[in-house]
C-alpha cells in the first residue's frame, strides 16, 4: 500500500515546500523540547522566594542573551511558516505558497532583527 | 482489526483541525508572551514584576490557555512526526504512552505553577 519511510531516507528531490516542511518539523521539535525545560525550570523557581531573582541573575549572562535571540528566531520561523500552512490549507494557498513563504520569511526576519536588537542592546 | 477509512480519517481530521486552531491561538499568545517577558521587561525581570500581573485572574486564565494549547500543539506535532517514521505497533504504543505521560506531567506541573504564582499576590 505504501512505502515505509526510514528517518534517514531523505533522498528524494526537495522543492521549496519540502524544505519549509523539514524546517517546520525540526523547529517544532526544538520548541517542544524547550517548552518542557521551560515549564520545569519555572516550576522549581517558584518553589522558593529568593531563588527566582538569583536564577534570573544567572540567566542574564551574555550567552543566554544570544540563545534568547536564537529562540526568538526559531519561534518566528515556526509561527510565520505555520500561518502559511493554515493559509495553504484553508484559502487555496497551494496556488501561491512559494511566494507566501518568502513574504512570511521576510516579515519573520524583520521581527527577528527588531527583537534581536532589543535583546542584544540590554546585554 | 483494521479500522475503516471513515474511522481513521475522522480522528485524523479532528487532530488536523485542532492543530491549526491551536496554532492560531498560540501565534497570538506566544508573541504577546515574548513581548511582555523579553522586550518590555528588557531582560531585567524581577519576581515582583511577574507578580504584578499574576494577581489578575484573566492573566492566569491566559497562562492556562497558553499551557494547554502549547502542550497539545507540541505533543500532537511530535506524535505526527513519530507516526511518519515509527510503524511497529509495540513501538508506537510505547511512544504514544510516553507522549501522553509527558503531556499529563507537564500539564500538572504547569498548572500547579500558575496556581501557586497567582496565590502569592
Amino acid at each position: 500500500m505504501y512505502k515505509k519511510t526510514k528517518f534517514y531516507d531523505l533522498n528524494y528531490y526537495k522543492f521549496l515546500g519540502t524544505w519549509a516542511w523539514i524546517l517546520h518539523r525540526l523547529s517544532g521539535l526544538a520548541l517542544i523540547f524547550y517548552l518542557s525545560l521551560h515549564i520545569w525550570v519555572i516550576n522549581t523557581l517558584t518553589l522558593s522566594g529568593s531563588q527566582f531573582n538569583q536564577t534570573m541573575e544567572f540567566l542574564r549572562g551574555d550567552i543566554f542573551k544570544i540563545l534568547e535571540v536564537g529562540l526568538w528566531g526559531v519561534i518566528l520561523f515556526h509561527a510565520f511558516n505555520g500561518i502559511r500552512v493554515v493559509i495553504v490549507d484553508f484559502f487555496s494557498g497551494s496556488l501561491y505558497h512559494k511566494k507566501l513563504f518568502w513574504v512570511m520569511i521576510l516579515i519573520a526576519f524583520l521581527l527577528w532583527m527588531a527583537g534581536g536588537y532589543i535583546i542584544i542592546s540590554h546585554m | 482489526m483494521k479500522k475503516s477509512i471513515q474511522e481513521t480519517s475522522k480522528s485524523g481530521g479532528l487532530a488536523w483541525f485542532f492543530q491549526r486552531l491551536s496554532a492560531i491561538i498560540l501565534f497570538v499568545i506566544v508573541i504577546g508572551h515574548f513581548i511582555l517577558y523579553h522586550f518590555i521587561f528588557q531582560g531585567d525581570i524581577q519576581k515582583s514584576d511577574v507578580l504584578k500581573f499574576t494577581q489578575y485572574s484573566w492573566f492566569s486564565l491566559i497562562q492556562f490557555v497558553f499551557l494547554l494549547t502549547a502542550l497539545y500543539h507540541g505533543l500532537n506535532g511530535t506524535w505526527g512526526v513519530i507516526e511518519d517514521y515509527v510503524h511497529h505497533r509495540i513501538w508506537r504504543l510505547i511512544l504514544f504512552s510516553l507522549v501522553i505521560t509527558a503531556g499529563t506531567g507537564l500539564l500538572f506541573v504547569g498548572t500547579l505553577t500558575i496556581i501557586r504564582v497567582s496565590s502569592i499576590a
